[in-house]
């Protein structure tokens, strides 16, 4: 409870730093470089064998019933509408992630945080905000690849390995993703890749001293943002697509 | 207890009290910091010395009491006028406390790039003449990974005073520090308070090098402020504690 509400405390700290003050620009440039940068190759190797094997394990469920060709909604269905964006949350938590809660919790440990303030610098205000852009930048674009990524190889092994009808995964994939529930993913994205922005800072910041509690940090930076983004993903689901 | 009140302080402690969890850290510590005047405060490994050197700056809160920089008290203070009094200060960390991902020059143009409009060519200047001022005029491209400890100092040094500051805070400026470059260190504050004229704090456990460097002394020990004043007040205190301090460091003939 009251890591909670330091938790919290911190968010509004945040909020009214990133308010008063435009973040810099040129730090918020460098974060979504590095968080996209750091983050696409991991995710595209797994969203493709997420997709290979939604495709197998699809036909494995549909094909005893006859109903082999609804693979393309079912990639649709769990793919496109859960799989990716949770997917992505991980992905980023353990790339981004775990990189924002280290670096600022060794900021925390060598005084680096004190001398921003010494500096008259609001260390939420440099170190937070451009990291929070930053992410909201990337995290719907990553999600987007991601969606792609696993459709593409879903197709390829539903076409290709099972010797499926490749018009009819088509068919039946893109009558179930309408263009609202791909706007609904990049929304998800947003909340989870502030989550994860927020929680990994946060622990950060909290750190306690010596290498241990960088690893703590980190650990719990990871494993928060990544609960937290699974719980959600059920919450925003039952929302946005009812 | 022998403690003296200079004329002029340009920052004061009203008896602040601070803890942490059962540990009582400051214990009820009163005094002025004489504005223009290099202070130290002395006192064996743990007994608060950086603890209350944050409180000057804001970094922590007092439990109880107060700290004034001029008129502004930092405990009632919002928080622009925090960052309002902390741009008058400059801080040379324990560790140098500099940015990794940043050359040392780089370090010394960050509060510039952040407080001052000027151009690239301009902080570059400005960098490179302070660097030159704590005798590091070669490292400005250098990785603070390259740098040595005493060098990490002596760059923090220069980015502490590169907004020339009313005060520069020095938190153990030779902690690990061999004897050679400790004295370099010493060197360097004597020269830069006479070359700048601005208030210095610093504290230490080294006696060699409060007497070298300061004006005041003060000593902390069990939370209190046990001896406070001019240099040649403080080593005629006749305290038990100051008497033991000096008589462990202090080289024979002071």
């Amino acid at each position: 409870m009251t890591t909670l509400l330091a938790f919290v405390r911190f968010c509004g700290i945040v909020a009214r730093a990133s308010l008063s003050n435009p973040p810099p620009v040129r730090r918020i440039v460098e974060e979504a470089h590095g968080i996209g940068v750091r983050s696409l190759p991991i995710l595209l190797v797994v969203s493709a064998f997420v997709g290979t094997n939604l495709a197998v394990q699809g036909y494995n469920a549909f094909a005893p019933l006859g109903g082999e060709r609804l693979i393309g909604m079912f990639v649709a269905l769990a793919g496109v509408r859960e799989l990716a964006p949770v997917m992505v949350a991980a992905m980023v938590a353990a790339k981004a992630g775990t990189e924002m809660a280290s670096q600022i919790a060794v900021m925390r440990i060598g005084e680096q945080i004190d001398a921003l303030e010494v500096m008259a610098l609001s260390p939420h205000w440099f170190l937070v905000t451009p990291r929070l852009v930053g992410i909201l930048l990337v995290i719907p674009a990553l999600t987007m690849i991601s969606i792609f990524t696993l459709v593409l190889c879903s197709y390829g092994v539903a076409v290709y390995q099972l010797g499926l009808d490749g018009n009819d995964f088509i068919q039946l994939a893109a009558a179930t993703t309408r263009p609202v529930d791909l706007l609904s993913c990049a929304a998800k994205s947003l909340v989870f890749g502030a989550i994860i922005c927020l929680v990994s800072c946060f622990y950060g910041f909290h750190t306690r001293p010596g290498p241990a509690g960088v690893g703590q940090a980190t650990n719990a930076a990871v494993v928060v943002s990544a609960v937290s983004c699974a719980a959600l993903n059920y919450v925003l689901s039952e929302v946005l697509f009812g | 207890m022998t403690t003296s009140t200079p004329d002029d302080p340009i920052i004061r402690l009203v008896d602040v009290h601070k803890r942490f969890g059962d540990l009582v850290v400051l214990d009820g510590v009163s005094m002025g910091i004489p504005r223009g005047l290099t202070t130290v405060l002395l006192g064996p490994s743990g007994t608060g010395k950086s603890v209350l050197i944050k409180h000057i700056v804001g970094l922590l809160e007092p439990d109880a009491g107060e700290v004034w920089v001029d008129d502004v008290e930092m405990g009632r203070a919002s928080m622009k006028q925090r960052y309002a009094v902390r741009r008058r200060f400059g801080m040379m960390f324990q560790q140098g406390a500099l940015f990794d991902n940043l050359t040392a020059g780089e370090n010394v143009e960050f509060p510039l790039r952040y407080h001052r409009r000027m151009g690239a060519a301009e902080r570059r200047r400005i960098a490179a003449e302070k660097l030159a001022l704590v005798e590091l005029p070669e490292v400005y491209d250098r990785p603070t990974s390259a740098l040595s400890g005493g060098q990490r100092k002596r760059v923090s040094l220069a980015r502490a005073i590169v907004l020339e500051p009313d005060v520069v805070l020095f938190d153990e400026p030779n902690s690990g520090l061999d004897p050679m470059t400790s004295g370099t260190v010493d060197a360097l504050i004597q020269r830069m308070k006479e070359q700048l004229g601005v208030t210095f704090v610093v504290i230490t456990h080294d006696i060699v090098q409060a007497v070298t460097v300061a004006d005041w002394i003060g000593m902390l020990s069990g939370g209190h402020l046990v001896a406070y004043g001019p240099t040649e007040t403080f080593l005629q205190s006749d305290h038990p504690t100051v008497r033991a301090f000096l008589s462990r460091k202090l080289p024979e003939g002071t």
